[in-house]
């Protein structure tokens, strides 16, 4: 009996659908990051229409169930917006180019302390679809970030900060935990209040629940310190001065020398073949600064999550649908833009289409995400031991 | 008028939180600095600011042919890098003024804003986050107001799943926010909420013009007579951009800097006080001696 069991899990562990568990989060992220690269160097409808439609499934079928993982849907509205906006103000204020006429707009110059903008006039095929094509780039961009949102757990993603940020991580995590806490402290107010007979409304009745919950916070805010002090939080190690004096001057010179490449990216003077390594340089060294710095905070995880094939697979199947577009950018690149002069069908290029594929991989081959439904809940570990 | 009550068994403090500066001579408070700014921590809130300066006013700034001359890829590139910089001035904060306290201030006051942010989202202009970062970086000082005005937003949008391209732009500018609030002049009474009244609409107003140069090659492309232009003169461009913000989001910021300054007038008092019994009780100022624990 034994024995069968043992060998259906590692049947199960190889086809990768094993035990439902959350991806790590930085996999996610560095998923939807690689589609928005994706997204971002091409115009073309029908691939980036593909990609919406990859994000969709992979969310609908990975995410949990937890109020940020149904936050997807706004962000696909948020892009349908931008879309409207850019249409909205193509029509108004756009530079109008093409040859098919689709409507007329009565003009309206405006005084030259307005710029001298002229508001309406014809509207063309080309120049509306352009307008549509670039807005959904945009939406595109948006949606993947909106699908490492949902899919991403962002208690999980704290953990994973690096040292040098510990504290402010373990200060977010107090927020994140803490903000439905509130709820609570709101019903108690409300309820001494009903009790002494207080019954006032409006702006004066807000005031008087506002503030007792806020003193409730704050003095709550007094104990968690305490208790997170008891349990060694916000304790680092003392580094000689001279240690000290390195991380100084690895960080703030870093920081400099990207600023340097920062400026030769924004103008054209001087050294600009050199602006992107100089940047890439410094961040590099004031990443090695914070390096330094982090190696004073001693900390341990957990249940540290794991990084097993199923996030190696979600990251690099990121990595291959770049690749491929990036491949047919240099063999074919007219196959990613929408063509408008003249006006044409877009090309559905193969390579890119497979890519797109083997990224909706995760879709199937990730372990699906904890549920309520599902299984019974195991207790999730506490973030804060408060 | 400060209550002294006697403390509870339940609270944090141990012998060490009698306040430093007893409560019956609060007429020359003295000025909490929760989060201590050492001299690299300033310098680098300084070369990041310029950072984030640049990455809001960049169509101004942008000559043709750099590598930034391209409206589709500058603002997510910006976006991507933005936030390595924000990382870079919160950590170097971190590294020498941190404390368990401060953490726990942080993570508590992040969590009311996170929870006010979305009451008015959507509602024109309703910004109900911006008074408490105000009020809380007038009374812990400009460090703790810098960090608490990006973990504010970034808490809000952890939560809400409202991470985004316009987040980075977001938290550096809350920062600014908070971090304007801690370095203004010492007053009391009326004069101090007056002051912070007007700083609050000043404050509303900036924050709703550098969001607007953040949104503004997001949300109009190359192609139309509203859009910035590489390299034509700056005063070109800014009337290009205020007639921009005139057609999209005058509304909004109006609306903000008044629930901004509605806010501290109507809770600012009761807050600021809130704030400063916290600060006494927990000896914010003072940090633990050996003493202390012996």
């Amino acid at each position: 009996m034994a024995t069968t069991r043992s060998s259906l899990s590692t049947l199960a562990n190889a086809t990768f659908a094993a035990l439902p568990r959350p991806l790590h989060p930085a996999a996610w992220w560095g998923w939807a990051l690689s589609l928005a690269v994706v997204a971002s160097v091409t115009t073309n409808p029908l691939l980036l229409l593909l990609i919406v439609a990859v994000l969709v499934l992979v969310v609908t079928s990975r995410r949990g169930d937890s109020p940020f993982a149904r936050a997807f849907r706004y962000y696909l509205v948020l892009g349908g917006v931008i879309i409207a906006i850019r249409v909205v103000l193509h029509i108004l204020v756009g530079l109008k180019t093409g040859t098919i006429l689709l409507f007329s707009l009565p003009e309206l110059e405006l005084p030259s302390w307005a710029a001298g903008i002229t508001l309406g006039g014809p509207v063309y095929l080309e120049g509306l679809l352009r307008a549509m094509v670039e807005g959904l780039r945009l939406a595109t961009i948006i949606a993947c970030i909106g699908a490492a949102n949902a899919l991403a757990n962002p208690k999980r993603l704290l953990r994973a900060f690096p040292g040098a940020l510990h504290d402010i991580g373990t200060a977010l995590v107090v927020a994140v935990s803490v903000a439905p806490q509130l709820a609570e402290s709101v019903v108690r107010v409300m309820r001494a209040r009903t009790l002494r007979g207080d019954h006032r409304r409006g702006l004066r009745g807000l005031r008087h629940i506002a503030i007792p919950v806020l003193h409730d916070t704050l003095e709550r805010s007094i104990q968690l310190a305490a208790s997170m002090d008891a349990r060694g939080y916000g304790r680092r190690d003392h580094a000689t001065p001279a240690a000290e004096r390195v991380t100084t001057a690895l960080t703030l010179g870093g920081l400099v020398v990207a600023m340097l490449g920062l400026y030769g990216v924004f103008t054209t003077v001087g050294f600009s073949v050199l602006s992107w390594p100089l940047l890439a340089a410094g961040l590099l060294v004031t990443w090695a600064g914070l390096r330094r710095a982090g190696r004073l905070v001693r900390r341990t995880a957990y249940r540290p999550d794991p990084w097993a094939a199923p996030e190696w697979l979600t990251v690099v199947s990121g990595m291959v649908v770049v690749a491929a577009v990036l491949a047919v950018r240099r063999s074919t690149p007219d196959a990613l833009t929408m063509p408008l002069e003249p006006l044409g069908w877009p090309a559905l290029p193969p390579l890119a289409v497979l890519g797109l594929l083997v990224a909706a991989a995760p879709a199937v081959l990730t372990p699906p995400p904890r549920t309520a439904r599902a299984v019974p809940r195991t207790r999730e570990p506490q973030e804060v031991a408060a | 008028m400060t209550v002294t009550r006697p403390q509870s068994t339940t609270s944090a403090a141990p012998p060490r939180a009698t306040p430093a500066v007893p409560p019956s001579s609060p007429s020359r408070p003295s000025r909490t600095r929760l989060v201590h700014l050492h001299l690299s921590a300033r310098l680098s809130i300084a070369l990041v600011s310029l950072v984030g300066l640049a990455s809001f006013l960049w169509p101004l700034l942008v000559t043709p042919g750099s590598g930034l001359d391209d409206a589709a890829t500058a603002p997510l590139i910006l976006a991507a890098l933005l936030p390595l910089f924000v990382v870079v001035v919160l950590a170097e904060i971190a590294r020498g003024g941190f404390d368990v306290k401060a953490i726990a201030m942080l993570g508590v006051l992040s969590a009311v804003g996170a929870v006010l942010r979305p009451l008015g989202a959507g509602t024109a202009g309703l910004e109900t986050v911006f008074f408490l970062i105000i009020l809380a970086g007038r009374v812990y000082g400009p460090g703790f107001g810098f960090v608490l005005g990006s973990t504010t937003l970034l808490g809000s949008a952890l939560l809400t799943g409202g991470v985004g391209p316009w987040l980075p732009f977001q938290m550096m500018a809350a920062a600014w926010v908070g971090l304007g609030a801690g370095l203004l002049p010492r007053l009391r009474g009326r004069a101090e909420i007056g002051m912070l009244v007007a700083y609050g609409i000043v404050a509303a107003l900036a924050y709703g013009l550098l969001m607007n140069f953040s949104f503004w090659p997001f949300a109009v492309g190359l192609e139309t007579q509203l859009s910035y232009e590489a390299g034509a003169p700056v005063v070109e461009n800014l009337q290009r951009f205020v007639l921009f913000t005139l057609v999209t989001s005058l509304g909004w910021d109006i609306g903000r800097a008044v629930t901004n300054s509605l806010a501290i007038l109507l809770v600012g008092p009761a807050v600021l006080s809130a704030l400063r019994r916290i600060a006494r009780r927990a000896a914010f100022d003072r940090a633990p001696t050996p003493a202390d624990s012996a």
